[in-house]
């Protein structure tokens, strides 16, 4: 009995193995029996019953995965009769005298005994179960049980091992994947396809690689290399495709389906969330051809590599796409159980092609992974610092900014220069001495800011209470108990200012300074949290908004104010108040300054929505001071004073005034010696800025650019990205999947016995786990990969399952070239660009796609592949090839989404009536109609319907393949909907701007820059013919001309009378539906 | 529309000589036949393997009913002041529900923080309506009139309590994302008995109030891990009643004949050298979205319904959009013989203020919903088409908030609800399942979501352990691994 993908482990990939050619060679001459039966081939179940001998992975495994292993596998809690058929010794074991299987006798065995009873009542698999064995597929069972029964290692468990590629040396064979398909066109009687002309191939590969289709003077061009150079104008056609900017679009595509990437958070409220820096990233990784082993291992542990950088943390937005629920009253626990659940099972389907989720309640049915393993996997993704309950109107913390490199530049740029600037005052600065005699009138002529509402006075005995201009306060801390504020009303729709003094004692690590939130209420009550709040954290200060704490909250902290113990600083918070327009409240409006001067600010939530009501009317707070009514709080023990605000907000200027004017005096009265080097330096920078007019201009410059590079800051999108908990949460077995049952505690692990050892050394962390899915000798990785690569260029995978490599799997048309190409792609560097240049090259690739009605019958599915690949474009495709050939594409990388026309009403009636970001949809205007549609606004429940009825999944789960469906709803679409009318009036202008003067020429070349080719005789009859009724149809009707011509945003062309550019479009408009169009063939 | 199929040429591929003629292949593209009957038209047999994409022959033995119109209540009505009448609750107002009774209730978190669930009964009165005597509220007083035709099953539960994973777990089987919707499952083993409309439509409306509360998500007609094809098909209340369906301005029909002739023309000639029946397919949906153009506003176009039926109905089903106008147009895609017919009507969900929008709420769905049965009725249809009424869950006895007689709301609950259906097969004045005193839990006829979906399949002749679909290695059902016919309402 030959196995190729016996038991044991194999040498892994990149050693040569001789000795394994030969039973190899064995095995290519049973798949040449195997494989007669054409009848058969659409699932490619070989037929069993002429094999000699039995595969025992390919004949008998599937037959016993799909009709036994429910009951009789390795789920022990669902084993009936205590009988495992999964392995030779379970099912050998004695029963009684008997058993299931006694090799070599199959009347002997109970398995054939009972599948074979008779009434039916007693036959196996149960009435009940739904499933009957063929009497195929029983004499399978029979025969493998005469031929001793013996079970082997699902091949995709066993690492693969790199087969030699067959008929080297056959001039067909252009590149090694040709050898294993010859080879099997040779077992099975047949022959490859003519080569597709050259132009055919260039359209196809442009597609496949680009997404985009070929110029007509590109297909020209290369047309003519070929003949002047002939291979190297392939080579080079496909290097010029794979360094387009477009390359990494159409690659990153595939991917976002895999990522359940999406804008919204996809519950309920469905608001926009902002993970679009990580699909650039997505972009990037594919244009720079990072190896895929590195675009795994940044995506699932990108924070835990030493020093990431901030590409790298971006990368782990990966394991946060995921759908998040903001449903107030849902049980946090329950989701955030689910989203770590979510992430287990997008580890198994995007990188192994595993279920790994039906082993969330039970024992998985079929594979070999039991709940255990699922918990080992949950325990690496379940310490994440993450709320069930969140993203209601904003990225979900954790969260970092993420700057697009423009942002970095300019970052930088202000960086250098504030950086040069303070270089040069901080040599005058040091040198100065500040003189008295300059200050002596200066404060005078500082003004407390007009509006000024005292909130906190100073208690009589004020420290230096007596100096005017200054209210600080002096013997010990402020009476810590609520104290009622009368004077002020805070809204968040409204601006206000807030200054205060505070000299904070060494314990104050983590207090409020005011608080008007109220931490008692019941943390699951959506009433929980409630209020606003000023805090001291870490020497930094935290203004908190919130309608409940922390996850619908904005939480803003200074960065730098470095407020340190005994020092008297004064601090000002502004808070801008919405524009009419947002939908919500953004920590963007927050600015923080420490003695006057702007700090940077860092954003730690930004969850706050739109102000209801009672938020919204100004109202009077009672704050407490000092302390907030958590249980644990801490009280602050330092000192506080002149607690001030303005509902209005105010200028940088006024900010500076105001400190100044308390600062200057009051620094200036203490006793020589006394002073701080705080309080020093605000009389020298004070002096110096009075007698030096190139000081103080040098001074408000770089107060300038550093409000600009902190506005910068602020506007930075931001991304949810992985973080890891310093307390790892622990991670039990949950009882039948239930989140509130936990059962035995686990460890994270991986199943090595199944998948492969732990690589020595690696850590027990997420980063681990991507150092043993990339280890070269893991079965699945590279298999998976390489899988859906094929798929992206022959419509479907080796194995055709690409999201199932497990037991219920299917058996691959071509194993040895799947294994030749897992490890070529791992030897490679795993080397992505060269593996698609690879592929796209080869002979099998370059294939026509026409076939013979023969060849059709025979391999519907092309399985075989004696033909090219011809397969309707993806719906994004559809969309950017139409806006190309018009001329209309607008192609720039990267940035937020955009939204293209859509029907106006069409969230009417479906998203929820409160208007949170996301729930109404502002169509674009001017290029981002005609961008690409990667980057179209991805709504999870309103989905665009342009994408949704050419079959773009929800996105709400990982996702590896596309349905590629047939309806008349897709014609109505392509017929009917106002981007392919406006693309069609596009495309009709520009063939007639450009395509010469005849209708022939110009009709040929509108075809040919629909499908890569010119049309033939009959075709360009059937379009003129068209074109003439259309003309003859339109001069009747000139007032329809005139508003067919008007559809879409852009401009008509208007020295084309309105009866010709009509006609054209009409025919324009059949051109785009032609199915040649919307398919690549 | 039976929307042909690559696979079912794929899965017959040994008979393909039999189908390759375009005239053939047209007159063959499943009209009026499942894809079952389809399939076996082409001559699919059991001993071909099946594609992942081919149900078994469905339906399964004598259906009851042809079709399902659902009119779903989303936000969750209160069974406490519509359907089950729980006079004991008047004694015991304001009273705590005994913990008994509260047992290991979730509850969610917009009543956690309430430190007591005091007992509010409702503030409507309640009377038996019809010969079989079903006790309604007085709130539905039209649907009292149709009391004889409908069955009340007073002992549904579900364990979902937020409206997201609930009104996805009653129409896809699964709280969470990702499942095909029942209209999708229905779709994709039976098919439609029009070759002109979609077999899966689906009508939205907002209540009178304007108070949708909860928006709906398009995954609940979605079809999931199904091919797309599957996927409801909304008919919209304004401007184009399907997206796209209207030609573009100055493209009158005679020039888009042209077009499709010379579209037609063209796949054919590519046809003729790529042999790909994908193009045969194509050129039949290019047909059937020409005929839709024609058929999908004519089903819309209500301006010729007499006026007894807008009495019927009530004034509300002229304004398009309404509740009762869908309702209407509901009755129109049923004659047409759409398969599954999925209204929305939005709003019920009344944690505060109950007492005021209820009425509303009622007002809307009662006079059309009863309309629908009654028109069905004297239609001949109601025979073969199952009616359903109800939402996601109940709502809770104890108030959301203080209690007080007149002025008070409800959280979600589905321990146990109500829900009616009517037709199909469905005994009629019949009530089946019973809450306990609070109507809090069930006593007796308890039917869970998954029966629910049972039954529904049930009565269309399908067994839902057979309505299967291999997905990432399962086999998956729209009742995952449970569900049982509720065979005791089924006539």
């Amino acid at each position: 009995m030959l196995s190729y993908y016996s038991g044991f482990r194999l040498q892994s990939c990149g050693s040569d193995i001789a000795e394994h050619m030969l039973e190899m060679m064995a095995i290519r001459r049973q798949f040449a029996k195997c494989g007669m039966l054409g009848l058969a081939l659409t699932a490619l179940t070989f037929s069993q019953s002429l094999t000699q001998p039995l595969n025992y992975d390919r004949d008998v495994r599937p037959i016993l995965s799909e009709n036994c292993f429910q009951c009789h596998g390795q789920d022990s809690k669902k084993r009936m009769a205590g009988l495992r058929l999964d392995s030779f010794e379970t099912a050998t074991a004695d029963r009684h005298g008997h058993a299931a299987l006694v090799p070599g006798k199959p009347e002997e065995s109970l398995i054939y005994q009972r599948i074979t009873a008779e009434p039916r009542a007693r036959r196996m698999p149960p009435v009940s179960a739904n499933k009957n064995l063929t009497p195929e597929q029983v004499a399978v069972l029979k025969r493998w049980i005469e031929e001793g029964g013996q079970y082997a290692k699902h091949w995709a468990f066993a690492p693969p091992v790199r087969p030699p590629v067959p008929n080297a040396k056959d001039p067909w064979v252009r590149q090694p994947v040709d050898g294993f398909v010859l080879q099997r066109l040779r077992e099975e009687g047949l022959h490859p396809n003519a080569e597709a002309p050259p132009g055919a191939w260039l359209r196809r590969v442009s597609l496949d690689l680009t997404g985009l289709p070929p110029a007509p003077a590109e297909v020209d061009a290369f047309t003519k290399q070929v003949q002047a150079r002939g291979e190297a104008a392939y080579v080079a056609a496909v290097d010029r495709l794979l360094a387009s900017p477009a390359y990494g679009e159409r690659m990153a595509m595939d991917w976002l389906d895999v990522a359940r990437y999406a804008d919204t958070h996809g519950f309920n409220n469905d608001s926009e969330r902002s993970m679009w820096p990580w699909r650039d990233w997505v972009i990037h990784s594919f244009n720079d051809n990072m190896p895929y082993s590195r675009f795994l291992t940044e995506q699932l542990a990108g924070d835990l590599l030493p020093h990431p950088t901030l590409d790298q943390l971006i990368a782990t937005g990966f394991g946060r796409n995921h759908v998040i629920n903001s449903e107030g009253g849902i049980i946090e626990e329950e989701y955030r159980v689910q989203y770590v659940t979510d992430r287990v099972r997008t580890l198994g389907m995007a990188w192994m092609g595993l279920t790994l989720e039906c082993a969330h309640c039970h024992d998985h049915k079929f594979d070999p992974i039991t709940q255990r393993d699922h918990y080992k996997f949950f325990a690496f993704f379940n310490n994440v610092p993450e709320r069930g309950e969140d993203g209601r109107v904003a990225n979900a913390p954790p969260m970092i900014p993420a700057p697009t490199s423009a942002q970095q530049e300019k970052m930088r740029t202000l960086e250098a220069e504030i950086g040069a600037l303070s270089e040069r005052l901080a040599k005058r600065e040091k040198a100065a001495k500040w003189r008295a005699a300059e200050l002596a009138g200066l404060a005078a002529t500082e003004t407390v800011p007009a509006g000024a509402v005292l909130l906190v006075a100073c208690p009589e005995n004020s420290e230096i209470g007596k100096t005017p201009g200054v209210h600080s306060c002096a013997s010990g801390s402020i009476e810590p108990k609520p104290q009622t504020v009368t004077k002020v009303s805070i809204s968040k729709r409204n601006p206000l200012t807030l200054s205060l003094w505070l000299k904070p004692a060494a314990s104050d690590t983590d207090v409020a300074l005011l608080s008007a939130i109220d931490y008692t209420e019941n943390t699951a009550s959506v009433e929980y949290g409630h209020g606003s709040e000023l805090r001291l954290v870490g020497g930094e200060i935290e203004l908190r908004l919130s309608q409940r704490f922390p996850s619908y909250s904005l939480r803003v902290q200074s960065s730098g104010a470095n407020l340190k113990p005994g020092q008297w600083r004064h601090l000002t918070l502004v808070y801008g108040g919405a524009d009419k327009h947002s939908l919500r409240v953004k920590a963007a409006w927050v600015r923080m300054f420490a003695d006057g001067r702007e700090v940077a600010t860092h954003v730690l939530n930004d969850g706050l929505g739109l102000p209801g009501a009672k938020d919204d009317k100004p109202t009077e707070t009672r704050f407490r001071i000092g302390w907030d009514n958590e249980v644990k709080s801490q009280r602050y023990a330092g000192l506080l004073g002149d607690v001030t605000a303005w509902s209005r907000a105010l200028s940088d200027q006024e900010i500076a005034s105001a400190f100044a004017r308390g600062a200057l005096s009051y620094a200036a009265a203490l006793p020589n010696g006394q002073r701080t080097p705080v309080e020093l330096r605000w009389l020298t920078n004070a002096s110096l800025r009075a007698r030096d007019a190139g000081f103080a201009r040098a001074f408000d410059a770089r107060e300038k650019l550093r409000a600009e590079l902190f506005s910068l800051q602020r506007e930075t999108p931001t991304v949810m990205v992985m973080q890891e908990m310093p307390l790892p949460r622990e991670t039990h077995i949950l009882v039948r999947g239930s989140y509130d049952a936990p059962g035995e505690k686990v460890e994270p692990g991986v199943p090595e016995d199944l998948l492969g050892a732990w690589p020595a050394g690696a850590p027990h962390n997420r980063l681990g786990l991507a150092q043993w899915l990339t280890q070269p000798d893991h079965p699945l990785t590279s298999r998976v990969v390489v899988n859906r690569f094929w798929q992206q260029l022959f419509g479907q995978g080796i194995v055709k399952t690409s999201d199932n490599f497990g037991m219920q799997g299917e058996w691959p048309s071509h194993p040895e070239l799947l294994d030749w190409l897992a490890c070529h792609f791992i030897d490679s560097g795993w080397n992505v660009k060269e593996l698609m240049k690879m592929m796209v090259l080869s002979s099998t690739y370059r294939q026509s796609s026409d076939a013979s009605p023969e060849l059709v019958a025979r391999d519907p599915e092309n399985r075989l592949l004696a033909r090219g690949p011809r397969f309707r474009l993806p719906a994004e495709v559809i969309r950017d090839q139409a806006l190309e050939i018009a001329g209309l594409l607008k192609q720039e990388v990267g940035g937020p989404s955009v939204f293209p026309y859509q029907p106006p009403d069409l969230y009417k009636g479906i998203v929820v009536a409160a208007d949170y970001p996301g729930t109404m949809y502002v169509e674009s205007t001017g290029d981002d109609l005609y961008r690409r549609s990667l980057y179209t606004f991805w709504k999870r429940t309103v989905p665009h319907p342009a994408f949704n009825v050419f079959d773009a999944p929800d996105r709400e789960v990982c996702i590896v393949r596309r349905s590629t469906t047939n309806t008349p709803l897709q014609a109505l679409t392509l017929l009917n909907d106002p981007i392919f009318i406006e693309a069609a009036r596009k495309l009709a202008e520009r063939v007639l701007r450009e395509g010469g003067v005849t209708p022939e020429a110009r009709l040929t070349l509108a075809f040919r820059l629909a499908t890569g080719h010119s049309p033939n005789e009959r075709e360009l009859q059937i379009l003129n013919d068209a074109l003439n009724k259309a003309l003859a149809a339109f001069q009747r009707d000139e007032k329809g001309a005139q508003s067919l011509i008007q559809v879409g945003d852009a401009k008509s062309d208007r020295s084309i009378p309105a009866v010709e550019l009509a006609a054209w479009t009409a025919v324009a408009n059949i051109i785009l539906n032609m199915d040649e169009t919307i398919t690549k063939g | 529309m039976r929307r042909l199929r690559k696979v079912e040429i794929v899965d017959c591929c040994n008979n393909f000589a039999r189908v390759t003629s375009r005239r053939d292949f047209l007159s063959r593209a499943g009209y009026g036949l499942g894809a079952a009957a389809l399939h076996t038209l082409l001559g699919g047999t059991k001993a071909v393997a099946q594609p992942a994409d081919a149900p078994a022959a469905f339906p399964n033995f004598k259906p009851r009913a042809k079709r399902v119109i659902f009119l779903f209540q989303a936000g969750g009505p209160s069974h406490l002041d519509l359907l089950d009448y729980k006079p004991q609750m008047k004694d015991r107002f304001n009273q705590d529900i005994p913990a008994s009774v509260f047992g290991t209730q979730r509850i969610t978190g917009m009543v956690a923080q309430q430190d007591r669930f005091p007992v509010v009964p409702t503030m409507w009165g309640f009377r038996q309506y019809g010969e079989s005597g079903q006790w309604l509220s007085e709130l539905l007083p039209y649907t009292g009139k149709a009391a004889d035709e409908i069955c009340v099953l007073r002992g549904m539960y579900t364990e979902a309590i937020n409206h997201d994973p609930a009104i996805t777990f009653i129409q896809t089987g699964s709280q969470l994302p990702g499942r095909p919707s029942m209209g999708s499952w229905i779709d994709y083993g039976l098919g439609s008995e029009n070759q002109n409309l979609p077999a899966f439509v689906v009508l939205n409306s907002l209540p009178s109030n304007g108070q949708p509360d909860q928006g709906l998500l398009s995954r609940l007609w979605g079809s999931g891990f199904l091919p797309g094809r599957y996927q409801g098909v909304q008919f919209r209340g304004g401007g184009d009643p399907v997206l796209d369906l209207s030609n573009p301005p100055g493209i009158t029909r005679e020039i888009r004949r042209g077009q499709l002739d010379a579209l037609s023309a063209l796949n054919q000639e590519l046809h003729s050298r790529s042999n790909d029946p994908e193009i045969e397919t194509r050129i039949a949906q290019y047909e059937m979205a020409f005929r839709m153009q024609m058929s999908v506003p004519d089903l819309a176009n209500v301006s010729k319904e007499p006026d007894h039926i807008y009495s019927l109905y009530g004034e509300d089903a002229r304004k398009p959009g309404t509740f009762a106008a869908n309702c209407l147009l509901a009755r129109r895609l049923a004659e047409r013989g759409v398969r599954f017919i999925q209204l929305y009507h939005r709003g019920w969900d009344h944690h505060g203020g109950l007492t005021e929008k209820l009425p509303v709420l009622a007002r809307d769905t009662d006079q059309p919903s009863a309309a629908l049965v009654l028109d069905l009725k004297q239609r001949g249809l109601l025979d073969d088409t199952l009616v359903i009424w109800g939402g996601e869950f109940g709502r809770t006895p104890y108030a959301q908030g203080a209690s007080k007689p007149t002025s008070y709301g409800r959280d979600h609950h589905g321990r146990v609800f109500s829900l009616w259906m009517a037709g199909g097969g469905v005994k009629r004045g019949y009530s089946y399942g019973a809450s306990d005193d609070y109507g809090f839990n069930v006593v007796e006829g308890g039917v869970h979501i998954h029966d629910l979906q049972a039954t529904i399949l049930n009565v269309l002749g399908i067994d839902h352990t057979k309505l299967t679909f291999l997905f990432q290695g399962r086999q998956f059902r729209l009742t995952d691994v449970a569900g049982s016919v509720v065979k005791e309402i089924l006539v």
